[in-house]
């Protein structure tokens, strides 16, 4: 008898439950989030030895039909890409060296002058040196950047870069 | 004896999730009813098609037959101009920051159009989207100083104003640039531009905000 009593009253309540989670604000997915121009690709996890200079690569992918300023823009208006990793904890930046930006020309009519630009497109690299403490370490570092499309430009943003760094 | 005080227990327990079902849906009508009030005026990204047939993406602005969001910001000087002392003018509402190439190409033809139309009542104002540390002040000369020397570079005639992220949310959070609305006399939104266009195409624009084209 307690047995049935207790499965009436657990259906409903799983139902309720189900409910009352899927309303909570901040649950509820919004599919109308926009997608980043620049995607962190990899590495999530890596290994490097403890205490000693770790030569780490960050891949990242700029969306198509993208561009964004490489981290040496032509001119001093422009945002350039940058890295930021936290500057307490046990894992630190030692070096970042971005690749050579790709000479872009932003051209509109023989009456307009064309804008040179220095930008990453496709997929870059960022060859970093890593010095990481004894133990695992989930460094939330930071990739900010601006982007562009041939005729229009996109507000700047910074994405996060999330690496689990073992260091033995 | 027993069985009576689990039953109790167990209703009572359904009972205040009950509770917590209802509290937490009702918060969430009220996020999602402040959400949708922000993004009400957001630009959509709609397919449609060319004369030819190919396919192409364009903004639509759910703000076009609207009234302008009313605002005030204020210019490098640092003076507060108001959209209402432009009542009865037509009036492009540009956004733009110095970070952007494209916008740079169109300031050219704004300068010459708002020459050609101002006297017929027509005034550009430009609206910087360039970021500001408000929290700092030696950042925000620096920063106001940026947006002076781009304004310089770039010859622009008509009023710049700043800190264009304030009244974003009015205008459906303008995520590219340069965006342009058009400001019919009446005070309605008439057209909208996104991105780098032609000069043919603000001139349209300009010319239905003053009533003259379709």
């Amino acid at each position: 008898m307690k047995n049935s009593i207790l499965l009436a009253l657990a259906l409903p309540l799983t139902a309720i439950l189900a409910t009352a989670q899927s309303s909570i604000p901040g649950v509820t997915s919004h599919p109308e989030a926009k997608p980043a121009a620049v995607a962190y690709l990899f590495p999530e996890q890596v290994s490097v030895p403890a205490g000693k200079p770790a030569s780490v690569d960050l891949h990242f992918k700029v969306a198509e039909g993208l561009h964004v300023n490489s981290h040496t823009p032509r001119a001093e208006e422009l945002i350039p890409t940058t890295l930021k990793f936290p500057e307490t904890g046990d894992v630190r930046l030692a070096k970042a060296d971005f690749p050579p930006g790709k000479d872009f020309t932003l051209s509109f009519g023989s009456d307009i002058p064309a804008e040179k630009l220095s930008v990453y497109t496709g997929e870059f690299i960022i060859h970093t040196e890593l010095v990481a403490a004894k133990g695992e370490h989930l460094v939330q570092a930071s990739l900010r950047y601006q982007a562009c499309s041939s005729n229009t430009c996109l507000p700047p943003r910074t994405i996060p870069v999330a690496i689990d760094v073992i260091a033995k | 004896m027993k069985r009576n005080v689990l039953v109790v227990a167990l209703v009572v327990c359904v009972l205040g999730l009950l509770s917590l079902a209802g509290w937490a849906n009702w918060q969430n009508r009220v996020h999602r009813a402040m959400h949708d009030q922000e993004t009400a005026n957001q630009a959509v990204l709609v397919a449609d098609k060319t004369p030819t047939g190919d396919s192409v993406a364009h903004m639509f602005s759910p703000l076009v037959g609207k009234p302008a969001p009313a605002f005030t910001l204020t210019n490098l000087k640092g003076e507060k101009v108001s959209l209402a002392s432009y009542k009865g003018k037509a009036v492009q509402l540009n956004f733009w920051a110095t970070w952007c190439a494209p916008c740079k190409i169109e300031t050219p033809w704004l300068i010459e159009l708002e020459k050609q139309y101002s006297p017929q009542g027509f005034e550009i104002l430009g609206v910087s989207f360039d970021d500001l540390d408000k929290d700092d002040p030696k950042l925000l000369a620096k920063d106001k100083a940026e947006i002076e020397k781009g304004v310089a570079d770039l010859k622009i005639s008509y009023p710049v104003l700043i800190d264009g992220d304030s009244i974003a949310k009015r205008y459906g959070d303008p995520d590219v640039f340069p965006t342009s609305l058009f400001i019919g006399r009446d005070g309605k939104v008439v057209a909208a531009s996104f991105g780098l266009t032609s000069k043919d195409d603000l001139e349209g624009n300009i010319r239905k905000a003053l009533g003259e084209g379709k």
